[in-house]
């Protein structure tokens, strides 16, 4: 139950970093509370997938995160690098959403017709690969378990502690009436993508650097 | 005939003459108490500032009121308030910490000046740790934290978003500079980017309160080219200081002269988004007689920070960003803008609305910017005769 507790311990720190990229997301949406919670679920289970990547990683602690601290800048900044990437596309390209009309069976065309759909998990699973200050702490749980399921477990309970500050999240679509609002938030989601782009070439240059 | 009008014109003019002079004493008297309400200075380099400053601000209001244009004599204010800024704010720094690079010393001793532009930073973090996440002092010192917050508070109640038109001592720099051309040479700027500055307030606001640090102060602002700038000891410094001067030449310089607008102010700036929220509960507004518009459009290509395009004219008002420059007012050629005191009747040829949002905003910017103009030109004259700016 370790993992549970840290979780509802450190859960706001958690919802603070996943805050810059989630609210500006969801109000940029303009949806309703329902279809936010949806949204905010999808978030989720990518933030699911990205927590239990890392659970693997403690599990091999020694090999890439412990020992290995040259290549945690290379593959942290890496993950900060592409969702730096999605959150600017989605924040600053003025191109209109696939529209349904359009039938055409062409791959890409396929791909655009999910893309919506899939970026919030998307961005769930790079966000949930943030190397944030509570996930020092859980790695470091998870690696004292010593094996490969206790590492998953530990994650997984952390993943139901921090989830707990989400719930309110859905709330946002309150604002869906203000059309102009939905213009600034996918404006700011293009500026945090920015700064994530920043943090993420600094640290592949660190990363570099040590190597 | 013709004489009985022109006498009649006579004593209107004299007449009017005498009501701007009388609406220019309680200026002309709040000033002189100010400057010299504590003694006359010694010397004569402290006494041509006081001068010259008492002068200029007392003149710039009584050609307001006699010409009964705005945005011009505040210009001429503004633009000084904020070339001085620098040279007192670089000189003072450099007297009270030996050097404009802030080091990380400095930041622990908190000896940092708070601007400001911080204040939408701090709100959250300030919520949630009690604690202000900015490197300067709560009380006392040079530009502390509680003065600046008690400043904003009386001009966010007295002037709205106004502020940024009469009191920010950074937004004289564009507004100056969108001046130096005649006419533009960018003319259409897409609205999208009118949103950007509500982004940035959002998304340095978030990662404030992220990091517990003012995002903004030390990634964005362009106005660090011009004040302090950080010790540079890594490669992050580099880039910041590098994103300073570029955002800088490009917002505050380049952009202005081709567009003619104050872009840094109505593109970027986070503080200016966040203030546009206090035109709201602020009682003073600009309202367009919509009987008396002809739709030239002519308000909304010289409105310098975006604040009026063809739905807000056609709702008779301005958007959320309006500063109050009064720039609309002077140039609409039908005379159909106007000052306007929210909850009171709708009359346009009433310059009582004008008055009553001048008097403040103008003492403001005397207060504000009398000791930043006073103190630049002694700085000047110290320059002058010592060939050094610095005591």
């Amino acid at each position: 139950m370790e993992g549970l507790f840290l979780g509802l311990a450190t859960g706001t720190a958690c919802l603070a970093y996943c805050a810059p990229v989630l609210i500006p997301y969801l109000i940029g949406e303009g949806k309703g509370i329902r279809q936010n919670s949806l949204m905010l679920v999808v978030f989720l289970i990518g933030r699911l997938y990205g927590y239990l990547l890392f659970a693997v990683l403690a599990w091999l602690a020694g090999l890439l995160i412990g020992q290995g601290i040259i290549y945690r800048d290379l593959i942290f900044g890496g993950t900060y690098l592409v969702l730096a990437l999605l959150l600017m596309i989605y924040g600053f390209s003025t191109s209109e959403r696939y529209c349904p009309a359009k039938i055409s069976s062409s791959l890409s065309e396929k791909f655009a017709r999910l893309w919506p759909s899939l970026l919030p998990l998307v961005l769930g699973f790079f966000t949930g690969l943030n190397l944030c200050p509570p996930f020092f702490l859980a790695i470091a749980g998870a690696a004292k378990t010593g094996t490969l399921a206790g590492s998953l477990w530990f994650f997984l309970l952390f993943f139901f502690g921090t989830t707990l500050y989400f719930v309110p999240v859905p709330l946002l679509g309150i604002f869906r009436k203000f059309q102009q609002l939905k213009m600034v938030a996918r404006l700011a989601a293009g500026t945090v993508g920015l700064y994530y782009a920043y943090i993420g070439v600094i640290m592949i240059f660190g990363g570099v650097k040590r190597l | 005939m013709s004489e009985s009008l022109l006498e009649a014109l006579d004593t209107k003019t004299q007449r009017r003459l005498t009501s701007t002079i009388l609406l220019t004493l309680p200026m002309v008297l709040l000033t002189a108490f100010m400057y010299v309400g504590g003694g006359m200075p010694h010397g004569w380099r402290a006494t041509v500032p006081m001068i010259l400053t008492y002068v200029f601000v007392n003149v710039l209001f009584f050609q307001m009121l006699r010409t009964g244009r705005t945005d011009k004599y505040r210009a001429a204010f503004f633009i000084t308030m904020a070339i001085t800024f620098i040279i007192s704010f670089m000189t003072n720094l450099i007297e009270m910490r030996g050097s404009l690079v802030l080091s990380a010393a400095d930041m622990a001793k908190g000896e940092t000046p708070f601007c400001h532009m911080v204040i939408p930073m701090t709100i959250i973090p300030a919520a949630l740790t009690r604690t202000i996440i900015f490197p300067g002092r709560i009380l006392g010192g040079f530009a502390d934290v509680a003065t600046m917050f008690t400043l904003w508070i009386g001009a966010t109640l007295a002037l709205g978003r106004g502020f940024c038109s009469w009191g920010c001592f950074y937004g004289g720099l564009d507004d100056g500079f969108s001046r130096l051309r005649k006419k533009p040479l960018i003319k259409k700027i897409s609205e999208r980017w009118t949103y950007l500055p509500y982004a940035v307030l959002v998304a340095i606001v978030l990662l404030s309160a992220l990091t517990l640090s003012p995002t903004y102060c030390a990634w964005l602002c362009p106005y660090k080219a011009v004040t302090e700038f950080a010790a540079i000891t890594s490669s992050t410094v580099v880039v910041q200081t590098i994103l300073f001067y570029a955002l800088f030449i490009g917002l505050v310089i380049v952009l202005p002269i081709l567009t003619k607008k104050r872009t840094q102010c109505g593109l970027f700036c986070p503080f200016g988004a966040f203030q546009s929220f206090s035109n709201k509960i602020n009682p003073f507004e600009i309202r367009i007689n919509r009987d008396v518009c002809k739709d030239c459009q002519v308000c909304a290509q010289k409105c310098p920070t975006f604040s009026l395009d063809r739905n807000s004219i056609e709702n008779g008002r301005t958007r959320l960003s309006c500063m109050k420059c009064g720039r609309c007012v002077d140039t609409c050629p039908k005379g159909a803008i106007a000052y306007h005191v929210k909850g009171t009747p709708l009359t346009f040829n009433s310059q009582r609305a004008r008055l009553l949002f001048i008097y403040p905003a103008f003492l403001f910017l005397v207060v504000f910017g009398g000791g930043m103009i006073r103190d630049g030109i002694y700085r000047i004259l110290l320059l002058i005769s010592t060939g050094s700016m610095i005591r």
